[in-house]
């Protein structure tokens, strides 16, 4: 069954980051540990939402866009007006 | 006989598709609730990040990391459900359930073992326990733990909901028919995954602030 290497490759990716995320804190990159440390969360955000929550079809990607937006305007707005 | 829940639908698959939607909708607004918060957090590290830093270590990174991966396994046991039910082996589907819902439990477990440590060495300034920080900053600190407990408690009750909806599934297991349980796994397994997204942004944020 190729679905399940599929999933296993995903969660076996998605244990891979975790790994890295707690190695890459023990490590002073000075200000890029926030960075790098996020940037793995949607990386494994990604995975999750690609492999285990099937994201297909108009209106699914619809709703998601659509909540994208309002947290980057929610976000945006209030950085920038700091 | 359809085999929809609902007389709104003519097909199983209408009814599945239009329940997808609404998940996907719902779970757009939860991104809402959980995006404030994370927002209040940024803004806060922004303005006191030696003290969140300071006060984050703190925490367990051991048993933070550990109920991560098990939260991941988690996603991974529900993923196999819905794979199961789409091929229609319906006992294994109700096993994986089983197992991710005992992972959750696994989980509130160990967050249950990490708070009552929190609370024992006085860190926790809520309900109006002793607050009893000897690190810099101890204002700043206290609101980091406010924060910390706010945001790990709402993340559990989230988490109960979706154990007792999956203790609920499998007591209705046995009645269901073929595509009732199918569209369930297929809603409950998009809300257990967007959970384990909002821990996949709650560990790093909380535990792995400057190590």
């Amino acid at each position: 069954m190729s679905e399940l290497r599929k999933l296993t490759f995903g969660y076996l990716g998605l244990l891979a980051l975790l790994a890295l995320t707690v190695g890459s804190s023990l490590i002073d990159l000075g200000g890029f540990n926030v960075a790098l440390n996020l940037a793995i969360a949607a990386a494994k955000a990604v995975l999750i939402v690609m492999l285990f929550m099937h994201l297909t079809g108009a209106l699914p990607r619809l709703a998601v866009a659509a909540a994208g937006l309002w947290l980057v305007i929610l976000f945006w707005l209030t950085l920038v007006g700091r | 006989m359809s085999g929809t829940e609902s007389v709104a639908f003519d097909t199983p698959q209408r009814e599945r598709r239009a329940d997808t939607f609404a998940m996907w909708v719902f779970i757009g607004s939860e991104a809402m609730l959980f995006g404030a918060i994370f927002l209040v957090f940024l803004v806060a590290h922004i303005d006191f990040g030696p003290a969140f830093a300071a006060a984050s270590k703190h925490l367990s990174l051991p048993l933070g990391t550990f109920n991560t991966a098990v939260l991941i396994t988690s996603s991974f046991t529900m993923a196999l459900a819905h794979m199961l039910a789409v091929h229609r082996r319906w006992r294994a589907a109700a096993w994986a359930l089983a197992a991710t819902s005992a992972l959750g439990i696994c989980f509130l477990i160990v967050k249950g073992i990490e708070y009552t440590k929190e609370i024992s060495d006085g860190l926790a300034p809520l309900l109006g326990l002793p607050f009893r920080y000897t690190g810099p900053d101890p204002v700043h600190a206290e609101f980091f733990f406010g924060l910390y407990f706010t945001m790990t408690s709402l993340h559990a009750l989230h988490l109960i909901g979706g154990i007792i909806v999956i203790a609920g599934m499998i007591a209705l297991w046995p009645t269901s028919t073929p595509a009732n349980r199918l569209r369930r796994v297929v809603a409950l397994g998009l809300y257990w995954h967007f959970v384990d997204i909002v821990w996949v942004f709650m560990f790093p944020v909380l535990y792995l602030i400057n190590r």
